[in-house]
């Protein structure tokens, strides 16, 4: 457009030259999109390379949904479900039990719980620790053992009895592997919903030289942490507590008050 | 031209252009998900496909806003605006893809309904890094939803052009909902500063156009509204005006008013389309019609009526000629009335 004294001169077209919606495009606007379309194509393919190329590394962790797996040993109900074996040189296993979908809470157990069983489930597996994913109906997924197999209760110790570190409150479920990544401000409100479901919730941290550490995240008292803790979790925070070694996990105990957004 | 609805208006050309969005959605989602799946083992399609329809969505949505202003620049543009509106609904479409799997998979099969945990699950607000994210998609969501719903012709006519207008404006608070959405979501969980730049250069991009074109005509027109309103405005010797086609006169309200030669005949209408409000003085005249160069609507010059078996109707103008001069009378006449187009070469009293 062009302004001229007082009056606007709309640009100049040529007679072939003007678009309407439903006539045949005019050879020079045909001439255009002729070369527009593959180029935009080409450029939707290039963004969509670069920006999933660009994509942090999801993490370990699987969830073996093809196949079933079974262990067996002492179901344990608190201060999360699991089943805690010893293998032939007597070391203890534990394989924490999560229902499916996001509502661990709502698992029978109550008959179960203390007895040795054999559980049927899916494996989620993340570094050699196991979780395994069971339906809610006892029944359906709990089986007597053998009757020789026995399991020596688990004495828990202090490892340290009070400790300050940095970290992110993890749902166990996720982060070992249902969702990968299971982990970061996108997947935080799921993390969260996961706790309120009764998810066992792990510490994940790491040591000064970059090793990893996941503790089983208690309350002060060993037992099942609150809803209080959801404003911290998938969060960046400090959390002060004593870790506790239970069997091959290490449990940290916070009470809810400890925590601090960092 | 649109007294008769139809679900959806298609033609050859709309087909080509729904094919030719749709290919590029997919091309891009397509390799999306195959690099992601290639780049790590674990790599999880489910999160993966929630990731490429939310920056698919956005792409869509930043190309449509850079059509308009493109289209200002360069009239190759123009053919992209034409069907602007299927490419609306289709971005709503993806967007509801994005919506939907993303709802399903991070706040479905819970203790809580899904749409409560969206606005419950993400705890803390106070900080930039902890806002809700999730909420503001949302509101963006439910902005290109009302705006989906409402894009057929029907709502146009029924709910008024300049509601309608309004209510589409809205595009850009969603676009903008959408910027933060991403900044506070995704951005925070992945740190390749490749996110940052790309989102900074389509922000930048469309805001950017949209002030270059917006300064221009703004300009343009403060200039034009500096010189005082008289009862009549000159506009042009009427060989000035191109034959077949406008010169477009800025009143001092705002208004503007497109003066069409086709030969020896001189008229006044509106420069306001009655479809989408499409600048009619940058069309043309076909078959002694005005031609809106959006969607190609049609007026007869005389009196503002689409030609049967259409009825639609715009305002007229009144002129005169002076000393060789065309004057326009700026009160605009009632949508539909004829007036008598100026001939050159024929005097007042032969015109009576
Ligand atoms: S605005 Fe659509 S035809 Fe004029």
């Amino acid at each position: 457009m062009k302004r001229a004294g007082s009056i606007l001169i709309p640009r100049p077209h040529r007679e072939d030259d003007f678009f309407i919606g439903w006539a045949k495009p005019p050879a020079v606007d045909r001439r255009f999109l002729l070369g527009a379309v593959p180029t935009i194509a080409a450029f939707s393919g290039g963004l969509g390379w670069l920006v999933a190329n660009e994509l942090a590394d999801p993490g370990a962790g699987s969830w073996q949904t093809s196949s079933t797996h079974t262990v067996t040993g002492q179901l344990v109900r608190d201060p999360y479900p699991m089943i805690r074996s010893v293998d032939p040189n007597g070391n203890y296993k534990t394989t924490l039990v999560v229902a499916m979908g996001k509502c661990t809470s709502s698992l029978e157990l109550a008959m179960a719980a203390g007895g040795v069983h054999t559980g049927t489930g899916v494996l989620i597996e993340r570094r050699g620790r196991h979780m395994l994913e069971v339906p809610f109906d006892d029944a359906a997924w709990l089986s007597p053992a053998p009757t020789n197999v026995t399991i020596p209760d688990v004495v828990s110790e202090v490892v340290i009895e009070s400790i300050s570190l940095q970290g992110m409150i993890m749902d166990t479920k996720c982060f070992f592997g249902v969702m990968r990544p299971g982990r970061g401000k996108t997947h935080k409100a799921c993390a969260s919903l996961c706790i309120r479901g009764g998810i066992p919730p792990s510490f994940w941290a790491h040591t000064k030289d970059g090793r990893e550490v996941v503790m089983l995240l208690t309350d002060e008292n060993g037992n099942a942490v609150s809803t209080d803790i959801l404003p911290f979790v998938a969060e960046a925070v400090e959390a002060e507590g004593s870790v506790v070694r239970s069997g091959d996990w290490l449990q940290f105990r916070v009470a809810t008050s400890k925590y601090r957004l960092i | 031209m649109g007294h008769q609805y139809q679900a959806i208006q298609w033609n050859k050309g709309k087909v080509q252009y729904d094919i030719a969005i749709v290919t590029f959605a997919v091309i891009y989602i397509a390799i999306f998900m195959a690099v992601g799946l290639m780049a790590f083992a674990t790599s999880d399609p489910i999160v993966l496909m929630i990731r490429a329809l939310g920056t698919c969505a956005f792409l869509l949505l930043t190309f449509i806003l850079l059509i308009g202003p493109l289209a200002r620049i360069s009239d190759r543009f123009k053919p992209m605006l034409y069907n602007r509106r299927h490419f609306g609904v289709f971005t709503f479409l993806v967007a509801l893809a994005h919506f939907g799997l993303a709802l399903t998979w991070y706040h479905g099969f819970g203790p809580l309904n899904p749409l409560v945990s969206l606005f419950l699950s993400n705890q803390s607000g106070g900080t930039f890094p902890g806002f809700p994210f999730e909420l503001l998609g949302l509101a963006a969501f439910i902005i290109l939803l009302l705006m989906a719903a409402t894009s057929h012709d029907f709502w146009l006519n029924n709910l008024s052009a300049p509601v309608w207008k309004a209510l589409h404006m809205l595009v850009y608070v969603a676009y903008g909902l959408l910027v933060i959405h991403i900044a506070a979501g995704a951005l925070v969980t992945e740190k390749s500063p490749v996110y940052p730049v790309l989102v900074i250069a389509a922000f930048g991009l469309v805001s950017g156009l949209h002030l270059i074109t917006g300064l221009r005509e703004a300009k343009n027109d403060a200039l034009l509204n500096k010189m005082e309103a008289k009862s009549w405005v000159s506009v042009a010797a009427p060989n000035d005006i191109p034959d077949k086609r406008a010169v477009i006169v800025p009143l001092p309200g705002g208004e503007r008013v497109a003066v069409f030669r086709d030969g020896k005949k001189i008229s006044a209408v509106t420069n306001v389309c009655r479809h989408q409000n499409g600048p009619l003085g940058e069309g043309r005249i076909i078959d002694g019609c005005v031609t809106c160069p959006w969607h190609g609507w049609q007026y007869r010059m005389e009196d503002g009526i689409s030609p049967p078996p259409f009825t639609e109707k715009i305002a007229t103008y009144n002129l005169k000629m002076m000393n060789g001069m065309v004057f326009l009378n700026p009160d605009a006449n009632a949508p539909g009335t004829y007036v008598d187009p100026l001939v050159i070469g024929q005097t007042a009293e032969q015109r009576s």
